[in-house]
């Protein structure tokens, strides 16, 4: 199974696609927003803001490109091919599994790079483990979506639905734009997502604030249902050969 | 037929239905370890659905598929198998080294790497990226894929489609050392001579069930399409009352007596003294399968 994390993170790195949008473009736009002033408070306080969400950004569009590569899989063959080898099936789930879930490194190290280097963020240490260790493990139920997208759609619509998923949540949760701004029937509704409690629990580590109970239970249920939702569209997939 | 334990492949009555097509018709096939069998068939006879049966790729709506006595998933687990499916299996942005590498990893005991891409003729692609290889190079990397397991079963769907006629011969040559060290081959094909040449026994497919099953010989006799053609010399209806003659006919002066007994025909023409300008053309297996699947005749 490590060979096949091994083969799959490969073949991700050399994905233009995902250097573009998961690395180069959260960098992009957080060194533009950063020096636009367009996040709430002083230029401290901004940087290290707007260096979570658009870490979070950048983590989710790791994590649903992703899920759009098992569609392309199946599509080539490669599935099939997978179990034409002594792979299990669950062996390859949990591969894929992996490789999305050190695939997002890349894209929160970046933001976080940056964030240090260009814009100067400070922290103390242990904000600094509990901001990077939430910020990736809170990556796996988009892993989880963007797979059951990945294996329940064809090709094309997989990659169009992962793409349309990640962009909604990644604006309505906040990444884009604090909800703060949002009128206050959309907050309402931003609240709701997985997206807005992935970002706030390290948003609020960030500033020094406990995370609320109501964000770790939101995303946890997420979890749950992105979970059942992928091992669903595995099971669809299955049957399709 | 019965399908003993140790056969390689056994399929016991399997039936594979696609809506209203019976894609595999209760076909029972079995294929005693180290013989090269040839799998035959016209488009849509249900040669690549067998061949998903028997690999567990798909699970058979009725009867059975096992590989040394065992479920086709498990055998494949063991590593005793390796398959080229007739299109598809490779991914872009790695290079076919790589590829292979990873595909020898997840066998206990694969072949060297160096050895693989000299049996599939590749060394010259190691570093190549995959997506950006002729038809025919991916064509030998699928296969590269079949091998790098060291496979006691190997299952090729196809395998010489793309391949130019130098490629071909060299693919063959391969396959003949793999035999020659006691692999079970199954290859399925257009190419009846490649049936002819190289495998033990061939299996011809219509419908989703075997109309015919032995070697290319068997096949050809049985089809009873030799020809025993002589110079017309008078009245010749009598001819057709000949031992072993099921059919004649008249063509520019000449007649053509298809036999299926030829040696017996010949005999009697001789007796005859009816041997001017005698010929005896020997079935293809071409002649045969065109016969067979056009539903002309049964074996
Ligand atoms: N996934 C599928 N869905 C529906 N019908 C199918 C499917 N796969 C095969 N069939 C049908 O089953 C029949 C057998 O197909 P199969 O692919 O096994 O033929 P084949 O002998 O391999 O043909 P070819 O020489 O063209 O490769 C055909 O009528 C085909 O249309
Ligand atoms: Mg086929």
């Amino acid at each position: 199974m490590l060979g096949y994390v091994r083969l799959e993170l490969t073949r991700t790195m050399r994905d233009g696609g995902y250097v573009i949008f998961g690395i180069v473009m959260p960098v992009v736009m957080y060194l533009v927003f950063t020096n636009l002033g367009l996040a709430p408070g002083d230029r401290h306080d901004a940087a290290i803001y707007t260096m979570v969400s658009m870490a979070a950004y950048g983590a989710l569009g790791g994590a649903f490109n992703n899920g759009s590569g098992i569609a392309e899989d199946r599509a080539a063959g490669w599935l099939r091919q997978l179990r034409l080898t002594p792979l299990t099936p669950a062996q390859v789930v949990a591969g894929k599994v992996v490789t999305g879930v050190v695939g997002v490194v890349p894209s929160i190290a970046a933001v976080l790079l940056a964030g240090v280097l260009v814009n100067h963020v400070t922290l103390p240490p242990q904000r600094w483990l509990a901001v990077v260790v939430l910020l990736w493990a809170g990556t796996v139920p988009f892993s989880l979506l963007g797979l059951g997208n990945g294996y329940r759609l064809s090709g094309q619509s997989a990659a169009m639905a992962n793409i349309a998923t990640m962009l909604t949540l990644a604006i309505l949760g906040g990444l884009w734009v604090p909800v703060e701004n949002f009128p206050s029937w959309l907050r309402a509704i931003a609240e709701w997502t997985p997206s807005n409690s992935y970002a706030g629990l390290s948003w609020r580590i960030a500033f020094g604030d406990v995370p609320t109970l109501r964000q770790a239970v939101l995303l946890s249920a997420w979890l749950l249902v992105f979970g059942v939702y992928a091992v669903y569209g595995y099971r669809r997939a299955g049957r399709r050969a | 037929m019965t399908a003993k334990s140790s056969d390689a492949v056994s399929l016991t009555s399997a039936t594979k239905r696609f809506g209203p097509v019976r894609a595999v018709d209760g076909l029972t096939l079995a294929i005693p370890r180290g013989q090269t069998v040839a799998l035959l068939g016209p488009n849509g006879a249900g040669k690549s659905t067998t061949i998903a049966l028997l690999l567990g790729l798909l699970p058979p709506d009725s009867g059975r598929a096992a590989l040394f006595g065992l479920d086709p998933e498990q055998a494949v687990r063991q590593g005793l198998v390796g398959a080229m499916p007739q299109e598809g299996g490779l991914i872009p942005r790695v290079t076919v080294r790589e590829l292979l590498a990873f595909v020898a990893g997840t066998y206990a005991a694969p072949l060297p790497l160096d050895r693989v891409l000299a049996l599939a003729r590749i060394g010259d692609l190691r570093d190549r990226r995959v997506d950006r290889l002729s038809g025919g190079q991916a064509q030998r990397v699928r296969f590269a894929m079949a091998l790098c397991g060291d496979p006691d079963l190997i299952v090729l769907d196809e395998p010489t489609a793309a391949l130019d006629v130098e490629a071909r011969r060299e693919f063959w040559d391969g396959m003949r050392g793999l035999a020659s060290q006691g692999k079970t081959i199954l290859f399925s094909t257009h190419y009846l001579d490649e049936a002819d040449e190289h495998a033990d026994r061939v299996v011809v497919l219509g419908h989703g069930q075997v109309i015919a099953d032995g070697t290319s010989a068997e096949i050809k006799r049985a089809v009873a399409l030799t020809t025993v053609s002589v110079t017309a010399d008078g009245e010749s209806a009598w001819l057709a009352t000949l031992p072993g003659v099921r059919h004649m006919e008249i063509r520019g002066g000449r007649v053509h007596l298809r036999s299926g007994d030829p040696d017996a025909t010949v005999m009697a023409l001789a007796r005859a003294g009816a041997v001017r300008g005698l010929e005896v053309v020997p079935a293809g297996l071409e002649d045969a399968f065109v016969a067979l699947t056009t539903g002309k005749e049964s074996v």
